[in-house]
């Protein structure tokens, strides 16, 4: 039994204030931080291992081992023109001159990515003709006794694990609503407050 | 009110035309809204569905047009699309027990057990995130073409003619 008087359409309306502030509560407090590279967007994609004996001095020396080489471009390396009679493609090759390979200690951070084990970056010339820009491709780790290659790049490892992580064919959705689904609902709520914000300066009829 | 001074006259061709246009565009706007496959989602299904009511209101008048979408009904669609993509959210920290985060969809555990963990994702994007954006952004516009149309009887009240 109530002791004070409390109309239906008062309680609702606390009910869902309170419920609101704790979705808003609770979002602030569970964000993922920033640069959590173990969240799923951060991770770079594991491509194949091969086994590390000898190839470490020539990675080392600042030269890809050519079974590696090989192998990243049979996995859909662009080289060159791809039909008779078209222009070179301007995909980055991986021809000698082309990319360095530098060693990264573990530990280091490195354009905002904490680097949770030591290994070689392959960074690759890429980008317009005359500003050519190294752009970090391949990252080569070392394990027990096998060189293992990840690729970090996030357009192509959306495309590639959008479909296995959220069944989801269109890759735009699942940015728009599952990676990025707080952006979308402060849309829906500046929409809302918009619609609310119109309806309260229209609907003055007199009071102007 | 007598007949003769409404500002629009009666058009035969217009007005079954729009009959006829007016549930097609909503079915349109549904099959654009709803799944994740195609192309579009909750804001272009949402903007389609209230293209269709507007081509109503434009038609049949206003006191028509309110009977399509009341006031009450389109007060209800406006926070029910926000619920539901907050309902998406929440739901998967009740059905975990507070054990997943906020929007964590495999969490809700009556889908993904069924269709997966990836195919609980889709799932509830497809048909509670979407839907909601739709329902918001529509009951949005067609809240607005009320308030900005030109209304017949005020006017004449205040006599600004």
């Amino acid at each position: 039994m109530i002791p004070w008087k409390i109309k239906p359409l008062t309680l609702a309306a606390l009910m869902t204030a309170i419920l609101l502030t704790a979705v808003s509560l609770y979002a602030v407090e569970d964000l993922p931080a920033f640069g959590d590279e173990n969240s799923a967007v951060n991770k770079h994609i594991e491509l194949f291992r091969v086994d590390a004996d000898g190839l470490v001095d020539g990675l080392n020396a600042g030269v890809l081992p050519a079974e590696i080489k090989n192998k990243t471009e049979k996995m859909g390396f662009i080289k060159g023109p791809t039909c008779p009679g078209c222009q070179n493609e301007n995909y980055p090759t991986l021809e000698e001159g082309n990319y360095k390979i530098e060693y990264i200690e573990k530990g280091t951070r490195l354009g905002g990515r904490l680097y949770t084990a030591g290994g070689w970056d392959v960074l690759i010339h890429e980008g317009e003709i005359f500003y050519n820009e190294l752009q970090r491709y391949y990252f080569i780790e070392e394990r027990e006794g096998k060189l293992i290659v990840y690729r970090y790049n996030w357009p192509v490892r959306v495309v590639e694990k959008t479909e296995e992580e959220t069944a989801m064919i269109n890759s735009v959705t699942s940015g728009l609503a599952d990676y990025r689904g707080y952006d979308t609902m402060g849309e829906e709520t500046v929409i809302l407050t918009g619609a609310l914000g119109v309806i309260l300066l229209v609907r003055r009829r007199g009071r102007l | 009110m007598t007949p003769e001074i409404k500002a629009y006259k009666r058009n035969i061709i217009i007005e079954v035309t729009t009959n006829l246009m007016f549930p097609l565009t909503l079915l349109f706007g549904l099959y654009i809204m709803i799944g994740t496959s195609g192309t579009g989602g909750g804001f272009q299904g949402g903007t389609i569905l209230a293209a269709a009511f507007i081509l109503y209101i434009t038609v049949f008048g206003h006191e028509k047009g309110r009977e399509k979408m009341p006031e009450s009904v389109n007060a209800l669609f406006k926070s029910l699309g926000l619920f539901l993509y907050n309902g998406a959210g929440w739901i998967c920290v009740l059905f975990s027990l507070a054990g997943a985060q906020w929007l964590n969809m495999p969490a809700f555990w009556p889908v993904s057990d069924f269709v997966g963990v990836a195919g609980a994702r889709s799932f509830l994007v497809g048909y509670m995130v979407s839907v909601g954006i739709g329902l918001t952004v529509m009951a949005a516009f067609v809240s607005q073409y009320f308030d900005l149309a030109w209304k017949e009887e005020e006017e004449m009240e205040s006599g600004e003619r």
